[in-house]
């Protein structure tokens, strides 16, 4: 039970005429006017410039996806970029206000810690239970508040499901980027049982934190703690807590990538990642993989960079419930028998029609999310040289 | 002793919430069905009740818990952590052998029972997650030792179990979640997780430490 992971093989599907690409991408354009030139916009000039340069590399990737017919690379481009430019402007933002990464007891004590989307999953059960939020965060703060990114995270996740891993998540990028770098993959056979690691860490933080009440995994697991925030600490059991962090993040999101070409944090990890694929229950978007056109070469299964193809899925003519729909099985299909579907209609039937459907979703959702944090950082990188 | 029913009703969820760590993956690793299931509840509880009695004895023998100082219960607590991560990074090892080989199976599988390991295992967690020493037993403890005698002092922890043990019904649903590789492997992994956590936090008050970083 070895998952082959070889490089990918990628098809090329025939390219779209110029003004049909460019009418196609035409609401993207909009959207990132109105997104990134609305009225209440910051006027400084660096603020413009990273607007400017964020509106324009969205639109040419969404403009490259319609034009080439394919998904994947294009939106790896855009994905790390968020991943690389999201440390920049969040560390820029906290050495500005409190002039150090760490957090003292006395910022969480006062609600001041930022909130990101991966301890949703650990605050149902004590809000359930206590009618409380076991984050020492704000609830109604406008910037990196509880109820906003609660909000943000429902609203993409609805809709896209676990599409919000490959098109929202500030900190699959790194890794995504990093196992971009090599041509082959020198760990070719991973035991496909790792599989089951995020759901035993969600399970275990869940319940921890509920034990504890406190979010576990933001005290204890989290790789990303590396490059945003970590725990101020001030005895042994801290640097213990650091340690964890930095050997978590430079074996899961620099080195295990690099050598396996796979998003190793993501599908081996990742508690919110597993979290996340229950909502693609919920999500009308999916893969799936038409069997009266499968092959047996198995390149679909090659190339997923989340291990959420398995023989035994194929043969069902679906991916795992871990798939991330960034559109890397679709896109290498030498058969297209890999593609995009929309729940409740017939299999591979105008599957272009539902890929359009899910990236104008799933696109926009990245402007207004991702494009923002792309800007931020951009704007961060302009005011520390200019 | 309807003030014990009523102090147990009352920090039940508190309960739930320290054992569950323990509970749900030792209860995941376990057969399917409700009966099977049940045995092991039966025995974390069982041998939890055992821990809250001796604890009555030992509250009431003592008289108070006030004069126990933070030092041998910072020591205390740590012992109990550091057996807990044994108990269940040894519970987690024998669990992969109650699938009789069949894990692999593509299908789903039958578990075979491997009573052996799971009732005394499941025991040895009930007694370790009865003896920590948080904030309503402590208090029961302080209410025990004022009684008059030492049965008295019994009861009064036995009732107090009582009402803490009705919020654990709802873990018996567990028997019902099917049984497969996926939900036995992740299972076992979490409980290597939690024993991990609790390893690191016994060391640390062994050590003389909080076990918070901050």
């Amino acid at each position: 039970m070895a998952t082959n992971v070889g490089a990918p093989r990628l098809a090329a599907p025939a390219p779209r005429g110029m003004g049909r690409s460019l009418l196609l991408t035409l609401p993207i354009v909009l959207w990132s006017l109105v997104m990134f030139f609305h009225p209440g916009a910051s006027v400084e000039w660096r603020s413009r410039a990273a607007a400017t340069v964020t509106a324009v590399f969205m639109t040419v990737l969404f403009f490259m996806m319609m034009r080439t017919g394919t998904t994947y690379r294009w939106r790896r481009w855009f994905f790390v970029a968020l991943g690389l430019l999201f440390p920049v402007g969040f560390i820029h933002g906290l050495l500005v206000a409190r002039g150090s990464m760490g957090i003292p007891v006395e910022e969480m004590i006062a609600g001041r810690t930022p909130f990101c989307f991966m301890p949703i999953p650990t605050l149902i059960l004590p809000a359930a239970f206590t009618r409380t939020i076991a984050f020492p965060g704000s609830i109604a703060s406008s910037s990196h508040g509880i109820a906003v990114m609660v909000g943000l995270w429902l609203a993409i996740t609805l809709v896209i499901g676990k599409g919000w891993c490959s098109y929202a998540c500030f900190f699959g990028g790194i890794e995504e980027g990093v196992s971009a770098i090599p041509k082959r993959a020198q760990i070719r056979k991973i035991d496909p049982r790792w599989r089951y690691g995020p759901w035993a860490v969600l399970l275990a933080m869940v319940l921890l934190s509920f034990a504890l009440f406190e979010p576990a995994y933001c005290m204890w697991l989290c790789p990303f703690k590396s490059v945003t925030e970590y725990v101020a600490a001030r005895n042994a059991v801290g640097l213990v807590q650091n340690a964890i962090f930095i050997l978590l993040f430079v074996g899961l999101v620099i080195v295990l990538p690099y050598l396996t070409k796979k998003r190793t944090q993501c599908s081996f990890f990742c508690p919110f990642g597993a979290f996340q694929s229950i909502f693609n229950k919920t999500s009308i978007f999916e893969i799936r993989i038409d069997r009266t056109r499968f092959k047996s070469c198995v390149v679909c299964q090659n190339v997923c960079p989340n291990l959420s193809l398995s023989k035994e899925s194929i043969a069902r003519g679906e991916t795992l419930m871990s798939c991330m729909k960034c559109g890397a099985c679709v896109d290498a299909c030498p058969n297209d028998a890999a593609v995009w579907h929309i729940k409740g209609t017939d299999v591979a039937v105008k599957p272009e029609r539902a890929r359009l459907m899910f990236l104008y979703a799933a696109w926009a959702m990245a402007v207004m999310f991702g494009g923002s944090i792309i800007a931020e950082g951009i704007a961060t990188i302009l005011h520390l040289v200019a | 002793m309807g003030e014990a029913l009523a102090l147990g009703l009352a920090s039940g969820p508190a309960c739930v919430a320290s054992c569950g760590p323990v509970l749900v993956p030792a209860l995941l690793t376990g057969d399917g069905g409700l009966r099977p299931n049940a045995r092991v509840l039966m025995a974390f509880l069982g041998a939890r009740l055992l821990g809250y009695l001796v604890f009555a004895v030992v509250a009431w023998e003592v008289g108070t818990l006030a004069h126990l100082e933070p030092g041998p219960r910072m020591t205390l607590t740590g012992v109990v952590n550091v057996t807990l991560a044994g108990v269940l990074l040894w519970y987690a090892y024998k669990a992969k052998n109650v699938c009789g080989g069949n894990c692999g199976d593509k299908k789903l599988v039958t578990i075979v029972s491997s009573k052996k390991s799971r009732i005394p295992g499941a025991a040895a967690m009930g007694l370790l997650t009865g003896v920590s020493l948080c904030p309503p037993f402590v208090a029961a403890g302080f209410r025990a030792a004022q009684l008059g005698s030492v049965l008295l002092a019994l009861l009064f922890f036995a009732c107090f179990f009582l009402g803490t043990t009705v919020w654990f019904a709802p873990f018996a649903g567990l028997g019902c979640v099917v049984r497969n590789q996926a939900v036995v492997t992740v299972a076992r992994m979490t409980m290597v997780l939690i024993a991990l956590y609790y390893l690191l936090l016994g060391i640390a008050l062994l050590t003389g430490r909080s076990g918070y970083g901050y």
